[in-house]
């Protein structure tokens, strides 16, 4: 059983996790793991040792359990209870409740995510997108789970595949200035320097909506370090290869909101096969089952397991019980029915987003695929940071990465499939959670 | 020189970890007299680790209390890479023990003054009190450490160019690319390692045979640097089946009799106290004293034979009374024989044999015919 030994010398922040295998790579190792709660990064043990002569405050045996790098979501909608698409009229409660998100949303282990908003008024983004910006220089464990900054859903998708998303408060984008009027300028275009990150990480757009959104639009993205992403979309494969080369390096929940494969036109699926000269793009799955059939889960993943990211898609009702709940969408306010992990929009019936977790995205990628424990942890760990441009940062278990950890049991359950289970979550080098405690 | 051999190499391993194990409880080291342990790399040793460090988790042992000195280093390698021997002892046995960094010595081939560090080393051993027990491997070349063959025997801590056999076996670490092996090592001296007071040499496979076959039934041999273990008072090869496929099967069966026939007494080789405990070590300050002008090998060219064959057992087994052997008095053969016939000299006298020869250079026929003569007087 997991024990601690703690050694008498004077107070070093260093934690060993030993007796673990780790998933960093390709194959569980087996291999420890020496973090600092000071610098809140994971330790080059041997320099520690031969350099700096420290040992360990702590020994932590993990009793054989698997550490992973923490999670990170890269949409994620709301949970407990708050809607990251809300206005409020005393808008620092907003802060308040978001801190109180990520305090809850760390023990599902998710260290890191991408806080997701729908498409809504230039009013509300401008409101809740300085709220939503990246959340880590702090490097305060106690603050629970970091924002990588904000993806923006919208506004400038099609309206032909807006899912529930309000058609109202859509766009079509015809010069980037678009874009500064809708978010705010200072939302998505670099500050002077030292004014800190920028609050949008990722847009979600449809590429075909202008001329304007392949020749200008993604390339100046791309260069304030946003990450473009295809989605909610009517694109051929044509346009959406022209969008991957024009530097667009994700796809938005594939498969749900865009045209379906055609075998004479495969549409945006098809750049998984190739992009042209382009690099493949990353693209998002949602393996709730409801949202994709799990062969088609299998398929994207087969097509291209470099690419392949899972992601709750989760709205505000995630980690509450099953109910009715008020939503607001663009222009007005809707009602959504949750049950269990499905979502529905009261008024169509249509799916509104799901109310999974994103280690039960994992199980259920495991007992659909046949990957083995690492590859699908990689899909919520090394292969998202990746596409966030935080490959050594977050994501991994390499010296010097930031120590965010998750340790999982694993168990063997019917036909041989693994089930992971969080049992203890790690934010900069501090221990935040651990089941049952 | 002991032997001990054993079915296989894990039996053989544990047999080595247990018995470096039971050295340390038996001193129960404190911080003032810490357990000085001298340790190997390569792939013999990995199973000897490997146990030492399970029996550290189960919580038999503890080496809190313990100094390691190691016994070489690459030269001009990253520290930190893969194929360095201070990364394959932090891989193998020091993160996963409760060793502090402090208490870990490993020779360090980035020294600017390559000459200076090693006479630091030697003087880091002395000032810890010299080393308790020194674990080592054996090169299939018979070395022990880096020291190659023709290795002075009463050699020290010093840099040394390693042999084309060696860089040859230790491409296996770097990715078999011969380039990328160093070719110069830091390494203790023979000397150095004779001067712990227990050596314990783990040999496992057949390509160890012959090494072990020099070493322990071949006399002491600078060209198989190990045989001079048989000059140690306390000195033991743990081996498996396959390393003694060379040895001579009485040579194998002799030793493990004498195994057994311990064992069934219940018979551990007593020391003294003296050798097993040591001296109390020095303070660090005042021993490490760096003296550039002269080099350790070149000063110390102390003769390793005489003083161990003279100093260990006779002064240090003290407890063990043994009568003098008498004073040596030349005597005839004959005189031992009762047969009066005997008595007088069969060989030719001196002073004839001086005549002979005198006489052969002038006429050999001659000084045939004398001889014969001289036979029959």
């Amino acid at each position: 059983m997991p024990s601690v030994i703690t050694s008498p010398t004077s107070k070093t922040g260093i934690s060993k996790l030993t007796n673990c295998r780790i998933a960093g790579g390709d194959a569980l190792i087996w291999k420890d793991i020496w973090v600092s709660s000071i610098t809140g990064k994971i330790l080059q043990s041997q320099t520690a040792f031969y350099d700096e002569l420290i040992t360990p405050d702590e020994v932590i045996d993990l009793g054989g359990r698997i550490v992973s790098p923490g999670f990170i979501d890269c949409q994620l909608n709301g949970a407990f209870g708050f809607n990251f698409s809300t206005l409020l009229d005393d808008m620092p409660q907003y802060g308040k409740q978001l801190q109180d998100v990520n305090k809850k949303l760390v023990e599902t282990g998710v260290t890191s995510y991408l806080p997701t908003v729908t498409s809504q008024t230039g009013q509300l983004y401008q409101a809740v997108l300085p709220y939503l910006g990246p959340s880590g220089a702090s490097r305060l464990a106690s603050a629970g789970s970091e924002s990588l900054g904000a993806h923006v859903e919208g506004p400038f998708i099609s309206p032909t595949k807006h899912g529930i998303h309000d058609v109202s408060v859509l766009h079509n984008p015809s010069t980037y200035s678009d874009l500064e009027h809708v978010y705010g300028k200072s939302n998505i275009n670099p500050g002077s320097p030292g004014s800190g990150p920028i609050p949008v990480k990722m847009i979600t757009l449809a590429p075909e909506l202008s001329q304007a959104v392949p020749s200008v639009i993604i390339p100046q993205l791309r260069s304030s370090g946003i990450v473009v992403s295809i989605g909610h979309s009517e694109a051929t494969y044509e346009q959406a290869s022209s969008a991957v080369s024009a530097g667009a390096s994700m796809i938005t929940h594939l498969f749900n909101a865009m045209r379906p494969l055609h075998h004479r036109n495969p549409g945006i699926f098809g750049v998984l096969g190739s992009a042209g000269r382009a690099e493949r793009p990353y693209f998002g799955v949602i393996a709730d089952g409801i949202h994709l059939h799990p062969t088609t889960v299998k398929i994207a993943w087969n097509a291209h397991p470099g690419g392949f990211i899972l992601v709750t898609d989760a709205m505000h009702t995630m980690g509450l019980e099953d109910g009715r709940y008020e939503w607001r969408n663009g222009g007005g306010k809707d009602w959504i029915i949750k049950t269990g992990g499905e979502v529905v929009l009261e008024a169509t019936g249509g799916i509104a987003g799901s109310a999974v977790s994103l280690i039960e995205c994992v199980n259920n990628f495991l007992e659909w695929s046949g990957a083995s424990v690492p590859e699908a942890l990689k899909a919520v760990t090394g292969t998202p940071a990746a596409m966030l441009g935080l490959k050594g940062v977050k994501g991994c278990l390499d010296a010097g990465a930031d120590a965010d950890l998750v340790v999982l049991r694993d168990e063997v359950v019917d036909g041989g499939v693994v089930r992971l289970g969080v049992d203890e979550v790690w934010k900069f080098g501090k221990k935040v959670y651990e089941k049952g405690v | 020189m002991r032997l001990i051999i054993k079915d296989n190499g894990d039996v053989a391993s544990a047999y080595a970890a247990n018995y470096i194990i039971e050295r340390i409880k038996k001193l129960s080291p404190t911080q003032q007299r810490p357990f000085v342990l001298g340790l190997p790399t390569g792939s013999s040793p990995l199973g000897v680790y490997r146990i030492l460090v399970e029996k550290y988790k189960a919580g038999e042992i503890s080496f809190e209390n313990v100094v390691t000195f190691n016994m070489d280093e690459y030269v001009d390698i990253p520290r930190d890479h893969e194929g360095s021997y201070h990364s394959f002892m932090w891989k193998h046995f020091f993160s996963h023990v409760n060793i502090h960094p402090a208490n870990v010595n490993i020779l360090d081939g980035n020294a600017t003054d390559l000459e200076a560090e090693c006479v630091a080393y030697e003087a880091k051993i002395k000032a810890a009190g010299g080393i308790d027990l020194f674990l080592a491997g054996i090169g299939e070349d018979g070395h022990i450490a880096f020291n190659e063959p023709g290795s002075s025997l009463a050699s020290r801590t010093r840099v040394k160019t390693l042999a084309y056999d060696t860089i040859v076996a230790n491409s296996r670490f770097f990715g078999n690319d011969f380039d990328l092996v160093p070719k110069m090592a830091l390494t203790v001296g023979v000397q150095t390692v004779l001067d712990a007071r227990e050596v314990v040499v783990i040999a496992l496979g057949p390509r160890k045979a012959l090494a072990v076959q020099r070493c322990v039934e071949q006399g002491v041999n600078h060209m198989w640097t190990l045989s001079a273990l048989q000059l140690h008072p306390r000195s033991m090869i743990i081996c498996d089946e396959d390393a003694t496929l060379e040895l001579q099967v009485r040579t194998a069966k002799y030793y493990k009799d004498i195994e057994r026939v311990a064992q069934s007494q219940g018979f551990e080789q007593v020391f003294p106290s003296k050798i097993l405990t040591g001296f109390p070590p020095q303070s660090i300050q005042a021993s490490i004293v760096v003296d550039e002008t002269q080099s350790p090998s070149v000063s110390s060219p102390q003769s390793t034979t005489s003083y161990l064959l003279r100093a260990s057992p006779a002064t240090e087994y003290s407890t063990i009374s043994r009568s003098p052997s008498p004073d040596f008095t030349p005597d005839r053969m004959g005189s031992r024989i009762g047969d009066p016939a005997f008595t007088r000299r069969l060989t030719p006298a001196p002073e004839r044999q001086e005549l002979q020869d005198r006489s052969k250079t002038l006429l050999p026929a001659l000084a045939l015919a004398t001889s014969v003569n001289s036979v029959n007087a």
